[in-house]
């Protein structure tokens, strides 16, 4: 009785005291938010302040006079070394940048689509005792040994040259696929095959007009390396097909050859539709 | 008091720390791009930080530190602008719109390759994606010394169209080195 009695007091106690305990770990973890929350947003505010001046002054508006006081000389180098690494980043922007490393340089080769940015590669080169590839990222389906033996020792640059006319050319025809299967995905049937170097592209696709669809078949061979425009097309359609068909065959073979696969799709989707 | 409210906080701690992070890099940018010292000032802050007081505030680097930086960052571009031949003469930007993973900024750039001069113009927007940065050109605008020449003309306009900075950069190269050739044969032969 008593004793039991005793226990459960305890024990609503203990419970009630740890409860309390709880509500004021929380209380307290919310004060501390709080409070975090309150010097963020100062800190916000003034920052707010500080680009809205900034801005001002640029437009030669109002805004306080502060002749700004003459800078350190730490400031003046700090401002240079983020300078010249904009510079530097433009080279980017060519193809070829890169730094010197204690053996050689590490070249940094870009390669774009039209405006387009795409992968970067670099090639890690030592001088001594002759120039050589120590390192690079080049994919393996890229001749790099044979470009390397023609020109490497001779002619560096136009190794460069070369070797970048690859990568460019691989990377559009790479893209050119990516575009096709991103925006017309709903006119492919089945698959898109290609090899890693994406010089062979084989697939079915289909257009429709007049609420009817009709299937065609195509391959693209990129014979040159360094071409992004393929150098055989085969586009097929069924044999019982109308020659209208026939003919509209032999104009999208013309198509592909002439210019990028996901514009020339778009040039034959566009021409359907102000058909109908 | 409950998680709810937490969450609230945390969640506004979080936009707020974001919104800082942006405001301070915008800060930065425009500073940086509305900023110029001449090339006698830089050298003169080299020479000043020779006699300069070693112990600066810890969280920057010692005076050595930048103009060690300074001197292996310019002697990688000098590297690139005689094995490329680009050269860079003027550079300005000017940063347009700058969200949380887009950047866009206008650019304005001129340089000459060998002999040959250009001025670009146009607009580089950064994607920030999950592993890398994505960067398209737009607006771009080219103007060549040797605009009269048809081919460079229908070559600029055709490459102004595509965006095709990079292209223009190749083929602006091996042009220039072409060009080069030409000029130095004929020179030789004038000379004989």
């Amino acid at each position: 009785g008593v004793f039991a009695h005793l226990e459960m007091l305890e024990s609503r106690a203990y419970q009630a005291a740890v409860k309390q305990e709880e509500r004021e770990q929380q209380e307290e973890k919310l004060a501390k938010l709080q409070a975090r929350v309150q010097e963020l947003r100062l800190q916000r505010d003034e920052l707010r302040a500080k680009v809205d001046l900034q801005q001002k002054r640029q437009l030669g508006k109002g805004g306080a006079v502060s002749d700004p006081a003459q800078p350190s000389a730490r400031a003046v180098l700090e401002w240079k070394i983020k300078s010249v690494k904009a510079t530097l980043q433009l080279f980017y922007l060519t193809g070829i940048s890169g730094k010197l490393t204690k053996r050689g340089v590490c070249f940094c080769i870009s390669t774009a689509y039209e405006g387009t940015y795409l992968d970067s590669y670099y090639l890690d080169l030592l001088a001594k005792p002759e120039v050589q590839i120590h390192r690079h990222s080049i994919p393996i389906f890229i001749p790099l040994e044979q470009i390397a033996k023609k020109y490497l020792q001779t002619d560096i640059r136009r190794f460069l040259s070369v070797l970048l006319d690859h990568l460019n050319a691989y990377v559009g025809r790479r893209y050119q696929a990516d575009q096709l299967q991103e925006h017309f995905s709903d006119q492919i049937e089945g698959t898109l095959q290609r090899n890693s170097l994406c010089n062979l592209l084989v697939f079915n696709y289909a257009v429709s007009s007049k609420s009817k669809t009709f299937p065609f078949s195509v391959r693209l061979l990129y014979g040159d390396l360094c071409c992004s425009l393929p150098t055989e097309v085969v586009v097929s359609c069924a044999p019982d097909a109308p020659t209208a068909l026939a003919e509209a065959a032999a104009a999208h073979s013309e198509l592909f050859r002439l210019m990028a696969l996901h514009k020339a799709f778009r040039s034959f989707s566009s021409a359907e539709e102000s058909v109908d | 008091m409950d998680n709810g409210t937490c969450q609230v906080y945390e969640d506004e701690i979080q936009s707020l720390e974001e919104e800082i992070k942006l405001l301070a890099e915008k800060y930065e940018d425009s500073q940086q791009e509305s900023t110029f010292f001449s090339e006698e000032e830089i050298l003169m802050s080299k020479k000043s930080f020779q006699g300069e007081f070693q112990g600066e505030s810890k969280g920057h680097e010692s005076p050595s530190d930048l103009k060690a930086q300074l001197e292996s960052l310019e002697t990688d571009l000098s590297f690139l602008m005689k094995f490329t031949g680009i050269r860079f003469t003027h550079h300005s930007k000017k940063t347009v719109e700058k969200t949380k993973n887009r950047t866009v900024r206008k650019h304005r750039l001129s340089g000459n390759c060998h002999s040959l001069s250009f001025q670009l113009e146009f607009q580089l927007l950064e994607i920030q994606n999950k592993e890398d940065v994505s960067a398209v050109i737009t607006d771009l605008s080219i103007i060549m010394e040797s605009g009269e020449d048809l081919d460079v003309s229908k070559f600029v306009s055709s490459t102004e169209e595509r965006g095709d900075l990079l292209t223009f950069f190749r083929s602006l190269s091996s042009y220039a080195e072409w060009y080069e050739h030409r000029r130095c044969t004929f020179q030789h032969f004038k000379v004989r």
